[in-house]
């Protein structure tokens, strides 16, 4: 989705070819290390943008090695864009698979539940201690964009860290409750809905 | 071998049904360069810890190595004299003195220890240099801010040129900015100037810079974790780094 809309907004600032629009977008998120996309991957959703009439070639490049299509946004590609700034970004906040691991410990007998958690612990350090680095290396006289960026993701590791403490410290309560149960389904066929 | 090492070093306060176990037969090291710290709550024992490495105070029981050597067998003067050409402290609440200059608290160790004054003001004017504080010299501590004050203690606590640094939540008493700051300065205190650092601390933030992390808890240590390679795998990908280049 948003390399999808990426590549619009890449093309709104001027024409480019796939090879062209790979590097830019990678060089927009903070480089390869950060957020790196096949060349396979901008040439298909560069193809579907085009079919879906988003984006148009607007002529070749042959420089030497084997052509290089390029690539312009459209009217309504530019409508498409508009719209995608316009509607807000809802995380996945649900789908959290280290939650997942602390209810399955939970639920398999003789799981050392505080060793999940310090292992977790200490793979959320070794994060932060990298992203720290990038941090420090970082220039926030050139680069401001990516340093905030950076500062978001290590104050997520940190409420991460913080949530983890809160676990631990009343690991002995969550374990004296009832692991959640599937709600019961009436047996046989469901009843016909009472008229209002 | 590492510059600091602990047997079983327990530390009890008080005795008989008030006594505390501050310290419960602690046994680690600290390799020479490591950036090392200490996190725990609150009352766990890690500002014991740093005492009795640093020899500020004797434990009840086990020994602490420095370079090997048993601090713990040390007379009171050996000790101190040991302690003010190996080792630097910073503490929380900086302890600056409040009518002498950043240079002059900067200088007093040196100057303490029988350096001529010109000579120590000068070394102390080139680590005041070094941590960002050049055109301060000359300011009192009510002049600074705390981040400031802080760079003026960590110079005191290196114009000796110990090779430890113990550091007691140093960054518990400003801003989150102004502590990332002095984290990102012990830092470079490690990685450039290759002193060794044992930080207590309980702000994630400010452990995550460093190479290992110790995590305490009623007086022992629970876990660790390595952030970093040690000094000799960071050494070879340096030199890994420079083939390249
Ligand atoms: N001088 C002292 N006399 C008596 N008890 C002390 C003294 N210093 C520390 N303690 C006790 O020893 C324990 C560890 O303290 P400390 O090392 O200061 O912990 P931390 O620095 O982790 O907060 C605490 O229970 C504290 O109350
Ligand atoms: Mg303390």
């Amino acid at each position: 989705m948003s390399v999808r809309y990426a590549l619009l907004g890449l093309l709104a600032q001027q024409p480019r070819h796939g090879y062209e629009l790979r590097a830019a977008f990678e060089a927009l998120v903070g480089g390869r290390d950060t957020w790196e996309v096949k060349p396979g991957q901008v040439y298909a959703t560069l193809e579907r943008l085009e079919e879906a009439g988003l984006i148009a070639e607007v002529g070749v490049e042959k420089e030497g090695g084997p052509e290089k299509r390029i690539y312009a946004l459209t009217p309504a590609g530019r409508e498409a864009l508009q719209e995608w700034f316009h509607t807000g970004v809802v995380g996945d906040h649900h789908r959290d698979e280290f939650f997942v691991k602390l209810m399955v410990g939970l639920l398999v007998e003789g799981t050392d539940l505080h060793r999940l958690i310090q292992v977790q612990r200490n793979t959320l350090y070794q994060e932060l201690h990298r992203f720290t680095r990038q941090r420090m290396e970082a220039d926030s006289q050139t680069e401001l964009a990516y340093v905030l960026f950076l500062d978001k993701v290590v104050m997520h590791l940190e409420a991460d860290l913080r949530w983890l403490d809160m676990v631990e410290a009343r690991l002995e309560e969550i374990q004296r409750q009832p692991t959640p149960q599937p709600e019961p389904k009436p047996r046989g066929r469901p009843r016909a809905k009472r008229e209002a | 071998m590492p510059i600091i090492q602990t047997e079983n070093l327990t530390k009890i306060y008080g005795t008989g049904e008030t006594a505390v176990v501050a310290l419960d037969h602690i046994n680690m090291a600290v390799e020479k360069g490591e950036f090392l710290a200490v996190m725990g709550p609150s009352g766990c024992g890690k500002s014991t810890l740093l005492h009795l490495v640093g020899g500020l105070d004797r434990p009840t029981e086990g020994r602490v190595l420095l370079d090997g050597r048993d601090l713990t067998a040390l007379e009171d003067d050996n000790l101190a004299a040991l302690r003010r050409r190996r080792i630097g402290f910073v503490f929380q609440f900086y302890n600056l003195i409040p009518v002498l200059t950043a240079l002059e608290n900067a200088a007093l160790p040196l100057l303490l220890d029988g350096v001529r004054p010109a000579e120590a003001h000068r070394h102390a004017a080139e680590w005041l240099q070094r941590l960002g504080m050049g055109d301060r010299l000359h300011h009192r501590p009510d002049q600074l801010s705390g981040g400031q004050q802080q760079r003026v203690a960590i110079a005191r606590a290196l114009v000796a040129e110990p090779d430890l640094i113990l550091a007691d939540e140093p960054t518990g008493n400003l801003d989150s900015r102004a502590g990332d700051e002095i984290a990102a300065l012990l830092r470079r205190i490690s990685s450039e100037w290759g002193r060794t650092i044992l930080l207590v601390t309980h702000d994630p933030r400010i452990a995550a810079h460093a190479d290992r992390i110790l995590f305490m808890k009623d007086g022992r240590i629970i876990d660790e974790t390595r952030l970093a390679g040690t000094g000799e795998e960071q050494a070879q990908a340096l030199r890994e780094r420079m083939e390249t280049l």
